[in-house]
Order: C-alpha cells, then sequence, then structure tokens
C-alpha cells in the first residue's frame, strides 16, 4: 500500500504541469458533493471561485508572467514546454495562452454568476460543477497533441455547456436555446468525428503532429478533401464560422447571460485551439488550395458577421453577430499560416475573450438595472448609469480596435502579419479593416444611444444601488485598458507561442 | 538602491492620486486638496532626493542600455531605464517608456514639483469659497503628473503624449469656470493655437522617427555623433527636423505668432496661471528646445530662426504689457516676453544663461502671480485702474510682490539679474546687433511695465470702494507667497558670474560664461542702469505723477501706437479673418464634396449593408432542421471549392499562384 501511495504521489509530481486540470476536476466533484449540505447558492459560487483562481495562477506562473520562485512554487516556475502522457498531452506556451483564457473566462463567469442566480434557480451545485468540467475540456483541447484527448476534451467542454445553455428549463428561451445546441452540435461532433477518422485512415496514426505532417504531404486526393472539410466543418460550427454558424445567435440569445459568455468568449476559443493546431503544426493551412480556402471561410464569415449585426435590435444578439464577425478576423491567422498572423490570431484570442466577455456582462448588468436587451433600452443610459455606459463603450470600442485598447493591438499584429505575408493575403487584411469599419457602425450606434439620445419617457426605471456585477466589470475593464495600454508581455507570449507552431 | 532608481515614481504619484481626488474629493477634507498635497509633495520630496543622488554622481548604469548621457562626449552624470512598450513592425527599435534622468531633468523636476506644490497648498486659501474644488484639485494633480513625465521622458513619443497632456490639463483649467463664456472661449482658443504647433511637433518626430529609426534621445545623440564623424549627415534635414521641433514649442511657449492664447488664457483661476502659465507648462516649449539641443547645435539656421522668433517675441509681448489694465494680463504678457528672451537665448548659444532664466523667472513669475492672485481674491476685480493703496492694507503681498518685480526688473542682487544679465552678455557674443538692441530694450520695457504694475496697485490713492475693503489674505496663501520671495531673492546666487555653480551643474559641453571681465562687467552695468531706468520712468509717471501717460497717448503718433498695442498688434483680427474667410471657405467647399461625393458612395454602400443584413436576418428562421441542412449544405460548397473550383480559378488567373503576381500594392511606394 505504501509503495502504491509513493507511485501515486509521483505520478502527481510528473504530470504536475496538469494540475490546473485536476484542480477543477476534483473541485468540480466536491462542488456536487458540497451542494448536498450547502444550500446557499453565494457560498457554492465562491467556491467555485478558488480552483479558478488557483489554477490561473499555476497557469500564469507556467506562463512566465508571475515570479513563482518568489512564492516557492518554483517547480511551476515557467515557461513551461513539457509533454506528458506519453506525448499525447503538452504543456507549453501554446496551450497555457488558451488555459489562461478559458480560466479568465470561468473566472468572469462564476463571478457573473454569483449575482446572475436567483433564489429561483435550482441545482445551483451542478451549474458550477458544469462550468468547471467544461473549463476542464477546454484546457485538455489546448494541451492535446493527440486526436483521442482532443477529441474527448471537445466532447467534455460540448455536453457539459449543453446543459448548461438549457439551465434554466422553464425559461422557454434557455430550452429552446438549450435543444438547438444540442441537436447541431451533436451534428458537427459527428461530422468532426467522421472527418477524424477518414484522415486517420490517410495518415495511419492519432498524433497531430505527425498525422498533419502526412495530410500536408500526402496527394491531394478525394479522402482528403473530405476529411479535411469535414474538420473545418466540425470545427467551424463550435466557432460559429460561416457557414456553421446559424445555431450561434439563437443559442447565444437564448441562454443564461453568464453561460452565453462561457460559449462566446471559452468555447469558441476551444474550436481555434484544435484548429491551430491540426492545421498549423504540419502546415496543412499553407497549402495553397486550403488557405485559399479557409481565406473565404474567413471573409464570409466576419462579413456574415457584421453586415447581420448591423440590422439587430436585440443588443445581446447583436454581440451574437459580432461574436462571429470576430471569429472571421482569428481565421485569418488560419489562412495566412505565418508567425505574425498566427501571434496576431492568439493575440485576439485573448484580448477577444475580455472585451466580449466584458460586453456580455455589460448586457446582463443592464437588463439587471432597466430589464431591457432590447437597444431601445440603451437610450439616456449614460444618465441613468454612468458607470455601466462607460463600460459598454469601452468594450464595444475595443471590439471596433480603437487605439488604445486592446484590440486595436490584436487586429493590428493580425493585418500586419496578413499584409506582410504579401500575395493575395493582403486582400484578406483589407476585407478585415473594412469589415472593421462595418462594425464600428453598429458599435458606434449603441454608444450614441447611450450618450446621445434621451432616455424614452416611459422608460422602466432604474434599480437603485450599484449593480451587482460591478466588480466583474471592473476586472475585464481593467484588462481590457491595462492590456491596451502595454501589450508587450502578451505580445511577447504570443510570439513565442506562434514561434512553436509555425517556423 | 538608490533614489533615482526610483525617479519613474515621480510623474506616477500625482497620476494615481488624480482618480481618487476625482471620485472621492468629496469625502476628503478641504474636498481633494489635502491629497493632492500629499501627493505632490511626495513628488517634490522624491525628485529631491533623485537631484541629491544626481548631484553627487555615480549613477546606476541600468535597463534600456542607452547607458549614455544626454550630454554626449563627456561624462555627464545621467541615469537611464526603460521598457519595451510596444514593437515595431520593421527595422526600427521598439517603442518604449522609460525615464531619463541627467542635471536639466534634475532642474525642471524641481521647478514643477516646488512650485507645483506651493501653488496647491495656496490653493487650499484661494479656491476656498468655490464650487467643483474635487475637480479643480483632480486636474492639477492630473498636470502636476503629466508635466513631470514630460520631464522624465526619454524619447520624443512620450513627451509627445505628455505634452497633449499637458495641453488637455490645461485646456480643462482654463475653462475651470466653464459656465463662463469668456473662460470657455480662451480654453478653446488656447487649445486650438496650441495645436498648431503640436502637429508641426508630430511631423518633427515622425520626421525625426524616418531619419533616425529611433525616439530616444540618447540613441539619436549616438547616431548623429557617427553621421558627424562620418560626415554623413544631411544639415538641411536637420535645420527641418529642428525647426518642426520649434513648432511645437512655439505653440506651448507661446512664441511669436502663437502667442495669442497665453493673454485669453488668464481667464482661468489665478492659481492655474501661476502654475501652468507662468511657472511650469509654457516653460515646456524652451525645455523642449533645450532637450532636443543636439538636432539645433548643428544646425545654424534653426538656431537663428529660434534666436529671432524668441527676440521678436520678447520684444512685442513687453510692449503691449506697456497699455494693459489687467493686472493678469500684464503678467501674461510678461511671461510671453520672458520666454522669448529664454528663446533668444538658446539661439544665441546661450544653454546655460536661458535654462538659469527659466528656472529664476518660474519662482518669480509664480510670485508675481500669487501675489496679484491674493489682491484679486481680496479686491474681486482685475482691473488696476481700480485698485490703489492696496500697499496698506496688504503689506505682506505688497512686499513679496515687490520683491518679484524687482527680481524681474533685474535689479542686483536678485535672481533676474544674474540670469538677465547672462541672456544679454550671451547674444552680445553672438555677435547680432539687432537681436542685442532688442534684448535691451525689452529689459527697459520690462522695468517699466513691471513698476508701472505695482505703483498702480500698491501706491497712491484707492480709486475705487472695493479697496476699503481690502484685507490680507489667509496664512496659507501668504506663506507660499514668502517661501517664493525667498527663492525669488536667493535663486540666483547658484549663477552668479563668480561662482557659476549652476552653469557647472547644467553644463552642457556649451558653457557660455567665461571668466568675468571687463565686457561682462560693462554689460553688467548696461542691464543695471537699464532696469533702473526703466523703474524711474514708471516712478516718475505713476508715483510722482509727473506727467499723465494719458496726455501722451491722446493725439498723434502715440495715440496710434497706444490703439496698435491695445489692439494687440491686431493679431487676433488677423487670425479671425484668416480662419472665417480662408479657412472656412475651404472647409465649406471640402464640406460640398464630402457630403456629395464621399458621403454619396458611402450611403449607398451601408444602405446596400442594412438592407443586405435584413435580408440575411430574414433568412435566420430559427427552425433546427433548416440549419442543419445549412450546415451539409455548406460542407458540400467547401468540398466541391477545393476539389473543382481552385484548379480553374487557378489556370483563369494564369496559374497558382497567379494570383500573388498582381502585387497591387507595390505601385503605390509601399
Amino acid at each position: 500500500m505504501a509503495a502504491g501511495f509513493g507511485e501515486l504521489l509521483q505520478l502527481l509530481a510528473d504530470n504536475r504541469h496538469l494540475a490546473p486540470e485536476l484542480i477543477l476536476a476534483v473541485f468540480a466533484l466536491l462542488i456536487l458533493g458540497l451542494s448536498l449540505l450547502v444550500r446557499d447558492r453565494r457560498v457554492l459560487g465562491w467556491f467555485a471561485v478558488l480552483p479558478l483562481l488557483l489554477s490561473l495562477f499555476l497557469v500564469a506562473g507556467m506562463m512566465g508572467l508571475l515570479d513563482m520562485r518568489l512564492v516557492g512554487f518554483s517547480a511551476f516556475a515557467g515557461p513551461v514546454n513539457s509533454a506528458l502522457a506519453g506525448g499525447a498531452l503538452a504543456v507549453d506556451s501554446f496551450s497555457l495562452i488558451f488555459k489562461f483564457v478559458f480560466l479568465s473566462v470561468a473566472l468572469l463567469v462564476v463571478g457573473t454568476s454569483i449575482s446572475f442566480l436567483s433564489q429561483k434557480d435550482r441545482h445551483v451545485g451542478e451549474y458550477y460543477a458544469l462550468i468547471l468540467l467544461a473549463t476542464m475540456g477546454m484546457m485538455v483541447v489546448a494541451s492535446s497533441q493527440n486526436l483521442v484527448p482532443l477529441f474527448v476534451g471537445i466532447e467534455i467542454a460540448s455536453l457539459s455547456t449543453y446543459a448548461l445553455a438549457a439551465f434554466r428549463k422553464r425559461d422557454i428561451l434557455s430550452a429552446e436555446a438549450g435543444m438547438k445546441y444540442f441537436i447541431i452540435g451533436a451534428t458537427s461532433s459527428a461530422v468532426l468525428l467522421y472527418g477524424m477518422s477518414i484522415l486517420y485512415g490517410i495518415s495511419g496514426t492519432l498524433d497531430i503532429g505527425l498525422l498533419s505532417r502526412r495530410v500536408g504531404e500526402a496527394a491531394w486526393e478525394p479522402a482528403t478533401i473530405v476529411g479535411l472539410s469535414m474538420l473545418i466543418g466540425g470545427l467551424g460550427f463550435k466557432m460559429a464560422a460561416v457557414p456553421f454558424h446559424m445555431w450561434a445567435p439563437d443559442v447565444y440569445e437564448g441562454s443564461p447571460t453568464p453561460v452565453t459568455v462561457l460559449l462566446a468568449a471559452g468555447s469558441k476559443k476551444m474550436a481555434f485551439a484544435a484548429a491551430f493546431k491540426l492545421f498549423l503544426v504540419g502546415l496543412v493551412a499553407a497549402r495553397a488550395d486550403l488557405s485559399f480556402a479557409l481565406g473565404i471561410v474567413a471573409v464570409l464569415t466576419m462579413t456574415v458577421g457584421n453586415i447581420v449585426a448591423i440590422s439587430q435590435t436585440s443588443v445581446k444578439r447583436m454581440l451574437a453577430y459580432s461574436s462571429i464577425a470576430q471569429s472571421g478576423y482569428i481565421l485569418i491567422a488560419l489562412a495566412v499560416a505565418t508567425k505574425t498572423a498566427v501571434a496576431g490570431g492568439l493575440l485576439h484570442v485573448v484580448m477577444h475573450a475580455f472585451m466580449k466577455g466584458g460586453a456580455f456582462i455589460a448586457v446582463a448588468a443592464v437588463a439587471w438595472l432597466v430589464s431591457s436587451e432590447r437597444l431601445s433600452g440603451y437610450k439616456g443610459l449614460s444618465r441613468r448609469s454612468p458607470f455601466l455606459a462607460f463600460c459598454m463603450a469601452v468594450f464595444l470600442l475595443a471590439l471596433a480596435g480603437i487605439p488604445p485598447l486592446s484590440g486595436f493591438w490584436s487586429k493590428f499584429v493580425l493585418f500586419s502579419g496578413a499584409v506582410g505575408a504579401g500575395d493575395w493575403f493582403v486582400w484578406l487584411a483589407l476585407a478585415g479593416v473594412l469589415n472593421s469599419a462595418l462594425s464600428l457602425y453598429y458599435y458606434a450606434r449603441v454608444i450614441k444611444y447611450m450618450y446621445v439620445d434621451d432616455p424614452p419617457a416611459d422608460a422602466p426605471p432604474v434599480r437603485p444601488g450599484p449593480s451587482p456585477y460591478t466588480a466583474v466589470l471592473v476586472i475585464a475593464l481593467a484588462a481590457t485598458i491595462l492590456i491596451g495600454l502595454y501589450p508587450q508581455p502578451f505580445i511577447d507570449v504570443a510570439m513565442t507561442a506562434a514561434g512553436s507552431l509555425v517556423p | 538602491m538608490m533614489w533615482v532608481e526610483l525617479a519613474w515614481l515621480i510623474p506616477v504619484i500625482p497620476l494615481v492620486a488624480f482618480p481618487f481626488i476625482l471620485f472621492f474629493g468629496k469625502s476628503i477634507p478641504k474636498g481633494g486638496g489635502l491629497l493632492a498635497i500629499v501627493a505632490v509633495g511626495a513628488a517634490f520630496f522624491l525628485s529631491l532626493f533623485v537631484v541629491v543622488d544626481v548631484s553627487q554622481g555615480n549613477l546606476p548604469v541600468h535597463g534600456g542600455g542607452e547607458g549614455e548621457p544626454a550630454g554626449g562626449g563627456e561624462a555627464v552624470h545621467a541615469y537611464e531605464s526603460s521598457m519595451v512598450w510596444t514593437p515595431v513592425p520593421g527595422p526600427e527599435s521598439p517603442l518604449e517608456v522609460g525615464v531619463h534622468i541627467d542635471n536639466l531633468t534634475c532642474l525642471m523636476l524641481i521647478v514643477v514639483s516646488l512650485i507645483g506644490w506651493l501653488v496647491v497648498i495656496y490653493s487650499v486659501g484661494y479656491m476656498a469659497h468655490e464650487e467643483g474644488k474635487p475637480r479643480y484639485y483632480a486636474e492639477i494633480s492630473l498636470f502636476i503628473g503629466v508635466m513631470l513625465g514630460l520631464v522624465v521622458a526619454n524619447n520624443f513619443l512620450m513627451v509627445f503624449i505628455f505634452w497633449e497632456l499637458v495641453g488637455l490639463c490645461s485646456y480643462l483649467l482654463i475653462g475651470f469656470w466653464y459656465k463662463k463664456p469668456e473662460a470657455a472661449a480662451a480654453a478653446k482658443k488656447a487649445f486650438l493655437v496650441t495645436r498648431v504647433g503640436d502637429i508641426l511637433f508630430l511631423v518633427g518626430i515622425i520626421a525625426i522617427w524616418n531619419y533616425f529609426g529611433t525616439l530616444n534621445f540618447g540613441a539619436i545623440q549616438e547616431q548623429l555623433k557617427t553621421m558627424l564623424g562620418e560626415g554623413a549627415l544631411d544639415v538641411q534635414m536637420l535645420t527641418t527636423m529642428a525647426l518642426l521641433v520649434f513648432g511645437g514649442a512655439v505653440g506651448k511657449s507661446a512664441q511669436f505668432p502663437l502667442h495669442v492664447w497665453l493673454p485669453d488664457a488668464m481667464e482661468g483661476p489665478t492659481t492655474v496661471s501661476a502654475l501652468i502659465h507662468a511657472a511650469t507648462m509654457v516653460n515646456a516649449g524652451v525645455y523642449l528646445v533645450a532637450r532636443s539641443y543636439f538636432l539645433f547645435e548643428h544646425a545654424p539656421d534653426a538656431l537663428l530662426v529660434v534666436a529671432w522668433i524668441g527676440g521678436i517675441t520678447a520684444f512685442m509681448a513687453a510692449s503691449m504689457a506697456l497699455v494693459s489694465n489687467d493686472i493678469k494680463r500684464v503678467l501674461a504678457y510678461s511671461t510671453v516676453s520672458q520666454l522669448g528672451y529664454m528663446m533668444l537665448a538658446l539661439g544665441a548659444a546661450g544653454y546655460s544663461a536661458s535654462m538659469f532664466h527659466l528656472q529664476n523667472h518660474a519662482f518669480f513669475k509664480a510670485l508675481l502671480f500669487l501675489g496679484a492672485g491674493s489682491v484679486i481674491h481680496s479686491m474681486g476685480t482685475n482691473d488696476m485702474r481700480e485698485m490703489g493703496g492696496l500697499g496698506k492694507k496688504m503689506r505682506l503681498t505688497s512686499l513679496t510682490m515687490l520683491v518679484g518685480v524687482l527680481a524681474i526688473t533685474g535689479v542686483v542682487p536678485l535672481s533676474g539679474f544674474w540670469s538677465k544679465d547672462e541672456i544679454i552678455v550671451s547674444v552680445f557674443h553672438s555677435g547680432n546687433w539687432p537681436l542685442f538692441l532688442l534684448a535691451v530694450v525689452t529689459a527697459l520695457l520690462t522695468a517699466f511695465y513691471m513698476f508701472r504694475l505695482w505703483f498702480m496697485t500698491f501706491s497712491g490713492k484707492p480709486r475705487s470702494k472695493e479697496v476699503d475693503h481690502a484685507h490680507e489674505s489667509p496664512c496659507i496663501m501668504t506663506v507660499p507667497l514668502l517661501v517664493l520671495a525667498a527663492f525669488s531673492i536667493s535663486t540666483g546666487f547658484i549663477g552668479t558670474p563668480f561662482w557659476p555653480r549652476f552653469q557647472e551643474f547644467i553644463n552642457w559641453g556649451h558653457h557660455g560664461g567665461e571668466s568675468f571681465g571687463a565686457t561682462s562687467g560693462m554689460l553688467m552695468a548696461v542691464s543695471l542702469v537699464v532696469a533702473l531706468t526703466g523703474a524711474l520712468v514708471a516712478y516718475l509717471l505713476y508715483y510722482r505723477r509727473a506727467a499723465s501717460p494719458d496726455r501722451a497717448v491722446s493725439s498723434g503718433a502715440g495715440r496710434a501706437v497706444h490703439t496698435l498695442l491695445t489692439q494687440k498688434y491686431y493679431m487676433d483680427h488677423i487670425y479671425y479673418w484668416f480662419a472665417e474667410r480662408v479657412v472656412y471657405g475651404f472647409t465649406r467647399v471640402c464640406d460640398a464634396f464630402d457630403i456629395r461625393v464621399i458621403d454619396g458612395a458611402v450611403n449607398s454602400m451601408s444602405d446596400g449593408a442594412v438592407r443586405a443584413g435584413g435580408r440575411w436576418r430574414r433568412s435566420v428562421s430559427g427552425n433546427v432542421q433548416h440549419y442543419a441542412v445549412g450546415i451539409v449544405i455548406g460542407l458540400c460548397l467547401l468540398i466541391l471549392l477545393l476539389k473543382f473550383a481552385l484548379p480553374p480559378l487557378d489556370e483563369l488567373l494564369g496559374g497558382w499562384p497567379g494570383l500573388s503576381r498582381w502585387r497591387w500594392w507595390e505601385g503605390w511606394g509601399w
């Protein structure tokens, strides 16, 4: 027994870089147990914050953002680059960036949920456990070096989020969102798995690096085309890339807002983590044909997202379409597949998590304040709640890419990567810039409603007191502004991570 | 750990205080004043420690690699530390944030933080009865923070950012009483006029960036040295860059022809006038020229322009001060004139003389403004014609003001005498007789209008009822006056020809102060005689009433000159005419083009986008089956695209990567 225990300890020590995932898994189970004893939803919420903070701390240390030696965690001192589980998982700067994003988003989600969940909501323990599990699934995807953990991770995250989307099952919109998400998600999973099996058939390996390289070198035969298309389709569903995007607005709008944040800022990024790995490692994406196809999908995605966003009357739905458009920008990185462009894509993944997450939380706060998610409810918001209006304006301007906010830098690096790659990629950058200008139309409209227009005479009364979301909003706001003012550390990390994928 | 390594904290402390005062000012004693005093005081003491460190030498070489001092050549004590702010795609060095501490920085740090601190303390008394104190103290803290940031910055970009921020603070504080239309208009005017200079400065920065590939002061100097060694320096380019940078200085330091904003800026609270529009911000232009002197010193044409602009400004402003009856406006013109003096000295290679005058002027002008503030505080008016005889009521104010007047006039041994004398010496040595004449005449005029101000305010009989109710200001206001008066007397002693400690400290390899000889002695006598003559005339006219100045201007040439001066050389009229006719006319043409052509195109495009959006929205039915079908169709299209569409496209465009052969952007000279 003692020997067994010793071996277990050794096993844990060897795999210590997976501690963030393990912590989340253990706490997810603990919360389930705790929820039988504790009825207070706030206590459960704070209990869910704990593992997230701990994991985020470890991840930041492994990224080299914190000096772990100072606090006695030298085992986690960064920058970490290790292969685990027989090469099936890897903890490196690429996966850590994504883990950082997932954990930050999960923190925002839990922080929002503590205020969002009401006395009427039941199964609060399960709710938090599912959030932790979904986050863990996403983190596994980011670390995967093999198709099996990749798919398993995607499924863990997906199944958890299906249930979360339908969390308020008595709310007809939420139930509908969950149902749609589940059906379309299951279809896409099938497509993705089928694509993977075809590629496995071609290459004879499940190791992503090897598989990509072999597929990249293989002849351009129908099976390859079908396999790659299905991969794009399956991941495109998660990314909400056109034409696989149609579920997204319905689900984003219908889900409880914290879950929307998790979907838009978290699980979508998981698909990018997988896509970056699958397409960039062996430089499959650099094949002219595939690159062109990805470019078309990118342009389609951003254009459709932006154009449809213009005519939305619900701010939440508008943000959903804007989220689709943002996926289009990140897709540029896949099509261009140079180091700078990929770094730009990674940066956009990070920045987008905070600005889009923040925007959705602001929507929740406004809904709490004036009981409306309609655009008309935002009229004169600057006079009814100056802080909320300011937050919303900052997030929207960041999304549009206005300097000196964070969104500017990621778009700057991304587009300059595309321009630097030359060739027809310049057109992609051009499409991106034009789309940014287009997006400003609907972002600026919200700001105009908030700052220029007067509140309508029959406006619903404003609830007194500060909004319960203030703390979470301040975090997202600080990240959006501070990263914008001093982007250098993040640009450095993104460049390192991009360098590990693309020479 | 040396204090100098904490130099970056100096601007940060007041900057951090800014939001706290803004948001929580109401719950801080004195409407946030206490926090402002603490923050600025901390910045002052930190500056003091840093200066002690620097003057002892032995500075650590740190960080950014550019340990090279700004002095170039000899080992001047300098400390530099920086970090990368953001990389730049291309061969240029990354943009950085950092501090550069050398002797020039030290001088400015002390001037800004000390005077800033005294003004904030004085404000507690002066602003006691005003509304919106948190806003006032927050903006003052912000100003002091960004001004200190401007001073410690180690590259042009940072200087520019802080440059704009001090401009913003100036705008906000001039318009502090924004409900008063004159104040709002003055704020706007200051903002717009300085903006002309800022644009030139920005263009200059871009030119420097293009030419040197870096904006770091030390790195530029290094490159200049190598270029000089190789004889590869493009002097014309250098002159252009220097003049563009000088353009920024002209705006900020209110030099001719952009001086028009400063007199109007007196609409702000007097404390603001003292701090921003006399002692610190307006010095930023002079400081900028001094800081980038490495550009100017090899561009003699640029230096000549600096000297002439300075000389003209000094004379023009002094002449306008002769006829003004507003106590603050006289001081404002005087500030413009003295700034011109400093520029003149810089242009005449009197680097240390200029910096010396900058330091002395900051103290005695702050003293004069705060003294005027004390008068205004008790009188409730700026008009000197309604004053008179205040000397008995406000003994402390009148005496400290007299110290300031004597200092600016240049009466031995007060501070103004030593620096003004040195400027006159350096102009004399430059051998430019017209400029020398301008300098001497300006000194004469300065003495006259300053004594006129003092006599009209404090001596003679009261000319209005308000004088009877006048009273001395509270301690919190008079103590800063006393401190400043002490400085106005003493700061000159560190830079006399007999003990040129200041010149050695600021020494930039340019120390003009050769040993005290016959020429300097004669020039000293000249400047003293000139000052006393001006004072004497003012004494006769405004104290003894030996002749009525009104009669001299009532007819003939006197009247014409008087009108010219009261109309400020018609500069404002010219600008209004230009703005109204030329700029506005051009704008209307552009507007028409914008509405007809550009808006037309954009509108039709955006209408299309909006309409397309509406149609797309309707295509999203909400039906899950449709979504699934969409996915399948999308997949099929993707497969078809990959399988069939690309090879024909390829052929169509002339072989892959045919698309890339048309490098359209190359034709644009990128």
